[in-house]
Formats: structure tokens, sequence, C-alpha cells
């Protein structure tokens, strides 16, 4: 028992990060119809900026937040402005091509800016073991399915509620009839990415605090990606459940079943899940007129 | 007609061969001679590829300014592969015929000289592999390619040895990679399993790449193992260490010496303290290490001196041998001289690991093994008696 | 002089081409590439054979992306796949060569029927996660299946010699790969011009539109995976063989995307595109690193502590300025440049 807790606690933490990345992918997803294969560098280049901020200002746990999403915004409004608007009414392989590109910049930049040694994000917080009977848990760890939770929540409440997240959903819809009807897609896809970006970084921030910074971390989107697919793309609370259920289903099947098969499976399960239900648990059939 | 043409091919032929003797190899003037190295210089390799590099760089600058070798200075030309075979491919090519260089002070990685090793082999140039020492690079012996170091199985095997004999009758768990590497330790560690009949409770390979341990530690925890082999290079074995902390668990763990850099200590936190490792060249914690990072402080840029890790010392012993045969071979330096003074390399010391030496059928240094004990205090390698 | 291009009949639209110049032409280059391993030193050669290698591979990403418009990230599987078909069957098992041809190019294609046959249901960005996560798990196949492949181990491959021939020298290895990129070349080509070319074409445009006018979708897609999972095993083998040692790791994932790149920058559905972005791509290091070199030392310093990333960054870069500015890729500025040729000093 104590055994399968364990597995399941930190699968539900890892989870988390999963679904926080997921997320990052849905909300591009659904405002530009595109998937965002710079997701993972996106999650690793806000991580280390935060880094850069703890080693050389401060390690306050706030300042260090604030200013590494501040940066993440910033950085999600420059790529939208600078790389993908130009791409508006280019065929899909085009643009999906540009984010694999961009991709490959954000990865290189890594060693070009900083270097290839590990690093531990130290915030003076997440790090402590909480035990409660035999198991424990970092708090950090805790603190990110905190997070996860209350994105869920704020993003079900923002969609239904708030004008902006209803005109989102209508520029997912069909953004010509969004247009005509005076919503500014421009706008909306930028707010996607600014909004992707920051969700990201939290995902980064959270990661290098519990398994620290490394050049590989970009792998972390590759490891979320099959959570948007059984999530839906365009679900973005659904993605986010799913990079829960990835990251415990992972975690039982590396315990009981031996771990090679562990990395392997979220791939496995993205077939199964596009043979089955292409549009994931939680998205959208869509259908095409001619 | 026929004859004049015969005695002008012949002249000719002539011609080239006393000139070939006269003048000097490729990369030889009479102010320098050029070497380059093969190595990944860009992505998460880079990390051992630049402080390899670095070593290198250190033995060369160390010889310029004793007045360069018989009047010659040593110049470095770096050509990065990124890891990856087929570019090691393209730029041991491209050294040998572009660039000209004279000598390989350093070569790629495992997989990487095994995969240019007939381009190494066919040119003749005299070659150093000091990153990853494996089976395949020294055996069968080839004229020209050096292997400085010990082998990755000997290694486990000096590792399992040692924890065994300290930790009879306990239980052991391992967790390897799984790729070449992980193979070579799986193997080093089969021989000493069955040698010494070690109770194995775990036994587990992850893929490159893996960054979260948890469900591993976890199975680790589960089986009880008291004695632990922990296979990863870098990020793993940190992953690894920290996971074992929030499980409570503390088996008396080993370590590689691909991983067995001084960063990840720190990382670890404390509970890296008392980790075993195995490694053929000296921690930074004993008095030669010291004098090492002495010796190369003036000679390297700052941010280099930062990088510096146990692939530096490699890097180094493997250029000094290199450039000590060039010494011997003076002004009339060729591949053949080159390649011969370095087979008879004999108790040359470097001070960054035991004296090396080949033999005429020996390209393989086979350098004696120390094991060493993280020190979290002083973030640092001690050796264990 | 030419005053334009006219087309009466259906053969003269779908031949190769209409113009004695261009076979003419064509074969000055065919020798020339012939005659050139013997005229080049080692490291062009390489680079050659490199490049050699690559057209065929990107030929065979060609049929699936460019002419039906599929878009695959899985390419690297069915490379890896060729590599060890050909490695297994004329390494290990010691058959002979052309076996081990015909295993590296059947192989691939029957798991492009394995991975095609139910991705059909999918189009656009969800066929290429698919194939996405289908390069990750061929991987992993690979290296559980010790027993057949060696595992983690790798496979030696050694220079094939059948026919008579030995192309164990670098020249004649080399005269190997122009053979079969001319094979596939041509193989491509002529694929276009019949009626199933037409269909692939039909399937990118519009597939609801193409399965009104009466082709299976069904049957035409499987058809384009396979044919180009038969090429790109075939390059697998071939890129093994220049390697001279086959394992899963000298078949990164980036591999799938450097032939989608050169795709791209040549200009997608076009095999001459798919030629001339493979020269590009596989020179811009070489571009780059002049260009760097030109700065001196003291670049070279800087080299040792991270700037060797720049040439991927640049990659990156060109990469999205051709999408950007010329989503035709090279192959329309090559048409413009001829159009500018005929017309100048007039514009069109």
């Amino acid at each position: 028992m104590r055994f399968f807790l364990e597995l399941a606690l930190s699968g539900l933490a890892v989870g988390a990060v999963y679904g926080l990345v997921a997320m990052g992918f849905a909300v591009i997803y659904k405002a530009t119809g595109l998937v965002n294969f710079a997701q993972g560098e996106l999650t690793m280049i806000i991580a280390y900026i935060a880094w850069t901020i703890q080693t050389n200002l401060t390690g306050n746990v706030a300042v260090v937040t604030v200013g590494a999403l501040g940066a993440a915004l910033l950085l999600g409004l420059a790529i939208e402005r600078v790389v993908m608007r130009p791409m508006l009414g280019e065929p899909v392989f085009a643009t999906v091509m540009v984010t694999i590109a961009l991709a490959v910049i954000l990865r290189s930049s890594i060693n070009f800016i900083w270097d290839a040694y590990p690093h531990g994000l130290d915030l003076g917080v997440g790090r402590s073991v909480v035990r409660a009977g035999a198991v424990g848990i970092r708090t950090g760890q805790i603190a990110v399915v905190a997070t996860l939770l209350a994105m869920l929540a704020g993003f079900t409440l923002f969609f239904r509620y708030s004008r902006f997240g209803i005109a989102m959903r209508a520029v997912a819809a069909d953004d010509r009839t969004a247009l005509l009807m005076g919503v500014s897609t421009g706008r909306v896809h930028a707010a996607a990415w600014a909004a992707s970006a920051v969700i990201s970084g939290i995902a980064g921030i959270f990661f290098a605090v519990s398994y620290d910074l490394s050049p590989t971390m970009f792998q972390l989107g590759l490891k979320s990606f099959p959570a948007t697919i059984l999530g839906g793309l365009d679900a973005v609370i659904g993605s986010g459940l799913g990079g829960v259920i990835i990251g415990v289903a992972e975690n039982l099947a590396g315990g009981y079943l031996g771990s090679g098969t562990k990395e392997v499976a979220g791939f496995v399960l993205i077939i199964v899940i596009l043979m089955v239900r292409p549009f994931g648990l939680f998205g959208q059939r869509d259908i095409e007129r001619v | 007609m026929r004859n004049t043409l015969a005695a002008a091919a012949l002249a000719c032929a002539a011609g080239t061969m006393s000139f070939g003797a006269l003048a000097a190899e490729q990369g030889v003037t009479d102010t320098e001679i050029l070497l380059g190295s093969v190595i990944p210089l860009t992505g998460p390799p880079a990390l051992l590829g630049v402080a390899h590099t670095t070593g290198v760089k250190v033995a060369i600058a160390e010889a310029n300014n004793a007045g360069g070798v018989k009047g010659r200075k040593l110049r470095l030309v770096m050509d990065d592969d990124g890891y990856v075979s087929a570019r090691t491919l393209q730029s041991t090519r491209k050294l040998i015929d572009v660039d000209k260089v004279f000598a390989i002070p350093g070569h790629s990685g495992s997989g990487q000289v095994v995969a240019a090793m007939p381009v190494l082999e066919k040119s003749g140039i005299p070659t150093i592999a000091s990153v990853g020492p494996v089976k395949a690079i020294y055996d069968p012996p080839r004229p020209n390619v050096f292997a400085v170091g010990s082998s990755y199985e000997d290694g486990i095997r000096a590792l399992v040895r040692y924890l065994g004999d300290r930790n009879p009758g306990k239980t052991w768990g391992i967790i390897t990679q799984d790729d070449d590497y992980g193979v070579a330790v799986r193997d080093g560690f089969d021989t000493v399993q069955k040698e010494k009949k070690l109770n194995v409770v775990l036994s587990a390979t992850y893929k490159r790449g893996q960054q979260d341990f948890s469900s591993e530690m976890a199975r680790l925890k589960e089986s009880g193992a008291e004695v632990f082999l922990a296979g990863g290079i870098i990020s793993e074995n940190i992953a690894m260490v920290k996971e074992m902390e929030k499980l409570s668990i503390k088996p008396v763990t080993g370590i590689f010496w691909p991983g067995r850099v001084e960063a990840i200590l720190k990382l670890m936190g404390p509970a890296s303290d008392g980790l075993y490792a195995v490694d053929y060249v000296e921690p930074f914690g004993s008095p030669a290490g010291q004098a090492f990072m002495e010796k190369a402080k003036p000679l390297v840029s700052e941010a280099e001196f930062k990088g510096i890790n146990r692939y530096t010392m490699a890097g180094y012993a493997g250029a000094r041998v290199l450039i000590e045969a060039i010494k011997r071979c003076g002004r009339e330096l060729t591949w053949a001289c080159t390649n011969a003074e370095m087979a008879r390399t004999k108790d040359l010391e470097t001070g960054v690991m035991a004296p090396i030496g080949f033999g005429p059928n020996s390209r393989f240094t086979d350098s004696r093994l120390q094991i060493m004990q993280a020190d979290f205090a002083t973030l640092s390698y001690k050796p264990v008696q | 002089m030419r005053s334009g291009t006219f087309k009466e009949t259906y053969p003269e639209l779908i031949a190769l081409t209409d113009s004695r110049l261009v076979w003419f032409w064509g074969a000055v280059l065919a020798i020339a590439l012939a005659a050139a391993p013997y005229l080049v030193n080692a490291y062009l050669l390489s680079l050659l054979t490199a490049i050699l290698i690559t057209v065929t591979g990107v030929l065979g990403l060609n049929i699936l992306t460019g002419y039906t418009g599929l878009i695959s990230l899985g390419h690297v599987g069915f490379l890896v796949t060729g590599a060890y078909g050909y490695a297994v069957v004329s390494g290990r098992w010691g058959l002979p060569p052309l076996l081990g041809f015909a295993a590296s190019g059947s192989v691939a294609a029957l798991l492009s029927l394995v991975v095609g046959a139910p991705s059909l249901r999918l189009r656009g960005l969800y066929l290429a996660i698919t194939t996405l996560a289908f390069a990750f798990i061929v991987s992993h196949l690979i290296i559980e299946a010790a027993p057949l492949t060696n595992g983690a181990r790798g496979i030696t491959v050694e220079r094939p010699s059948f026919g008579g021939l030995s192309f164990a020298s670098d020249q004649a290895f080399a005269h190997l790969c122009l053979a079969i990129a001319i094979l596939t070349l041509f193989g491509t080509l002529n694929l276009r011009r019949s009626r199933i070319g037409r269909a692939f074409v039909a399937i990118r445009d519009n597939d609801i539109a193409a399965r009104a006018m009466g082709v299976n979708l069904h049957a035409y897609k499987l058809l384009a995976f396979t044919t180009s999972a038969f090429v790109t095993g075939i390059a697998g083998a071939l890129y093994g063989i220049y390697l001279s040692y086959v394992s899963v790791e000298g078949f990164p994932f980036l591999l799938s995307i450097e032939a989608l790149a050169i795709l791209i920058v040549g200009g997608l559905g076009s095999p001459l595109g798919a030629i001339l972005g493979t020269i590009f791509v596989t020179l811009l290091p070489e571009l780059t690193r002049s260009a760097l070199a030109m700065f001196g030392s003291e670049a070279e310093a800087l080299f040792s502590t991270g700037a060797q990333e720049l040439k991927s960054i640049l990659y990156g870069v060109v990469i999205i300025l051709f999408l950007r500015f010329e989503p035709r890729g090279l192959v329309g500025i090559w048409h413009d440049i001829r159009r500018l040729w005929v017309h100048w000093p007039l514009r069109f």
C-alpha cells in the first residue's frame, strides 16, 4: 500500500507539471489552431531566466516568480508578434515548422547564454520534505498540484464568464466569423501566446525547484504532449487533467511493470487515443464542410 | 618517346619520395604544429567536450610557454560534432583533409571514435582517444589510435568489488541507461555479480534523457536494497539521489566516472555525502588535483576554468602523451615517428593519473583505478584507502 | 528563340522535360558527379556522399509530404528501420548485401503499413503527432529486441560488394550512392507523372474533392506511405553503411526535422527542390563556419564557451526566414532567376 501511495503521489506531482505544460499547448491550439512544438523549450527558457534572477539578484521567491513570469509574458508576446503573426494565413504545415525552428533556436540558446551544467533553482522554499506516515513528498510538489487545481478552476471561470474568454472561444470556433463580429483575432492570438508562456513558465519553475535545471529540460514538452492529446488538443481543462492521468499512469507503470516501458508509454497512449478518439477525451469533434 | 616518359615518371616518383622524406608531415611548418580535436561543443554533451578541450589547451599552453616543441609552437583547432556519429565522421575527415592537422589530441566519445575508426585507421594520423575508452577502440590495436584511461567494464568491476567487499552479504540494486554506456556498466557489474554471488534485488534500465526517477526509486525502496549502483550520468544521478532523500532511504551508493563531476555534489545536497565513485584520474580533493588546478588557472580563460571537471584531466593527460612523443621526434616530425614514439611511452608522469605507458601491441594505458568518496562539506571527492 | 511554352497533347504535358538542353546538361552533371570522387579530397567526397544519401531520403519523404501533403515527423523511424534491416540481414546474418538492401526497404515499408493503416483517419497535425510517437516507439523497440538487433550495442556494418563490384573504397561507395540517388530521382519524377502521382497531388490539394473524383483515399494514402517508407529505408541502409556502425543513437529525432527543413528550404513537392535544399542545408554549417572564421582568433576564444551554438541558432533562423519570405523555397528562387533570364529587361 505504501509503495502504491508513493508511486501515485509522486506521479501526481510530476503529472501536475505535465498538466501545466499541456495546458500551455492547449491554450495556443485553441486560439490559433496550431501545435506549438516549442512549448518544452519555452518552459526551459523561463526556468533558466528564473535561475538567473535567483543567482544574480535575489533568491526571494516572490521576486523570482514575478520576474520570471513577467519575462515569460514578454517572451510570449514577442514570439507571437515577431515570428507567428507574419505567418497568419499560411498553411498549418508552415506554421508548425516555424514553431519547430523556434524550438531549435531556443534549445541552442541555453548553451549560448548559460552552460551545459545542471543547476539547482534554490528559492528557499519547496525543497523540504513533508512526511505523512511512511510517505514523503516535497512541499514544492504539493504546491504544484495546488497550482494546477487553481489554474483549472481559473480557466474554467475565465472561458465561461469573462468577455475575453468568450472571445477566445469564438476565435477558436470560427476565426472569420469572430472577426466579423468584431473580435480582434490578432489580440486573441497575442493573449494566447502570452498566457501559454506564463503557464509553461510556472511549470518550468516548479519543475526546476523539484528536479533541477539542465539543458535536457525541453524534453518536458515531449513528455507533456501525450497529456494534451489525451485531454484533447483544444481542451485546456482536459489537457490539465490529462497531465495528471499520464503522470500517475506512467509512474504506476514504471513501478509495477519496469521502467523501460515508462518513457514510451505516453507515446503508445497517443497512438491508441488518436485511433479511438482522435479529438481526445474532452475535445470537440470537428466537422468539415466542403 | 615512351622511354622519355617512363624516365620522367621515374624521376617524378623519385622526386616525390625524396621530397616526402625531407619535407615535414602535414600541419607542420617551421614555426608551428597544428593539432585538431573533434569533440562535442554544443548541446548537453558540451559539458564534457568543453572541459576536455580545456585540458588539451592546458597541455598545449604549458608546452608553448616552455618555448614550444623544438622551436615550433602548438596550435589547436576544434571541430564540433555535437556527439552525433555522422558529424564525427565528417569532422574527422575535415580535420585530416581540409585543416590538414598533424595529430588529433582528443577525439569524441566512445561510439563516435568507433564510427570514425575506419577513417582514422586508413589515414594513419596520430590520435588520442581519451573521452570514453571502450574495447572496440583499442582491441585490436591500431598503429595510430591510442586510448588513454581505463575501460568502463574494469571501472565498474573495481567499484563493485570494493563495495561488495566492504558490504558482504548485503542486497544490491542497479539502474543503468539503455545505451552502449549502460550495457558496458551492466557487463562490468554482471561479471562481479557472478564472481561474488551478489544478491541483486532490483535491476532496472531507464531511457536516456529521463528526468523523473520517482518510480524507480520507489521500487528501490520497496526492494530493500542496501547497496545501490546509480548508473546515470549527470542529471540522472542527481535526480536519483534526491529522490532517495525524499523517500528517506540511504543505501550505500556508488556512481561511475562519467558522472563524477564536482558540480553535482552541490545539487544533490547533503545526501551526496559519502557517495562512492571510481575513476582513473585524480579527484580534485587530492593534492595532485589541487596542483592541477593551480597549474591550469593562469593558462585558460576564466569561463574555461569554471568549467573544469574530470574530463579536463583526461584531456590533459592524453594531450601530454602526444606532446611528449612529438618532442622526442624532434625537428624531423612525421606521423610514423610520432606513432612509434607514442607506442614507446613508458611511465609518463602527468600528475593527473597513474604513470602512462603503452606497449608494442598495446594501445591502451589501462590506467590504475582509484576508489573515492564524496565529501559534501568541501564539495569534492577524496581518495579512500 | 522560344516565345513561350505550348503544350498540345497530354504526353507533352506530362513529359519529364520538353527540352533537349535539359537532358544534355543533366547528363553533363551526372558525368561530372561520377568523375568527382576521383577529383576532390576525402572530406569533400564525404560531404558529397552525405548529400547523395540525404537526397535519397528526402526524396522519399517528398513523396509523402510533398506530393500527398501528409506531414510525417517520424521518418527517422523508417530511416533507422532501414539501417537495421540492412545491418541485421547482411551484417549479423551474413547474407548477400543485395538481400540486405531489399530487407531495408521492405521492412520499412511493412512498418509503414502498421503505422499508416490506423493513421489514415487522421490528417494534418494529428498525423504528424502519431508519426512522431511512432519514431520514439520504434527506437525503443529496437533496443528491446536485443536478440535480433544487438540492442544498445549497435551493429558494425561493412561496405558491401555485389554483382562482381566492390564498394569498399570511398569512391566506389560514392558511386553506389550516386546511382541510387539518380534512380530515386527518376523514380519519383516518373511517379509524379503517373496516375498515382496525380492522385497523390489531388489528395494534397483537397482530399474530399479527390474522393469525389474517384480517388480511393485509403489505398492511395497507404501507397504514398509505403513508397515513401521504402525509399527512406534504402536511404537508411546507405546511411548505416556510411557510418559503418548502426546504433539507435546515430539516428536522433532531429533527423526527421532536418528532412522537413530541407523540403521547406528547397521547395515542397519538387524533387529539384529536395536536391537544392539538401545541398543548402548540408553546406550551411560549412558556410557559417567560414563566416565565423573571418572574425579570427577573438571569435575562437568565444567558441570554447558556447558560441558554437550559434550554428544551430542560425539553422533555426534560416528555416523561419524561408517560411516567412520564400515559402516556395530555393526552387522558387530558381524559377524567378530563370524567368528573369528569359524575359529581361521585362519583368514578366
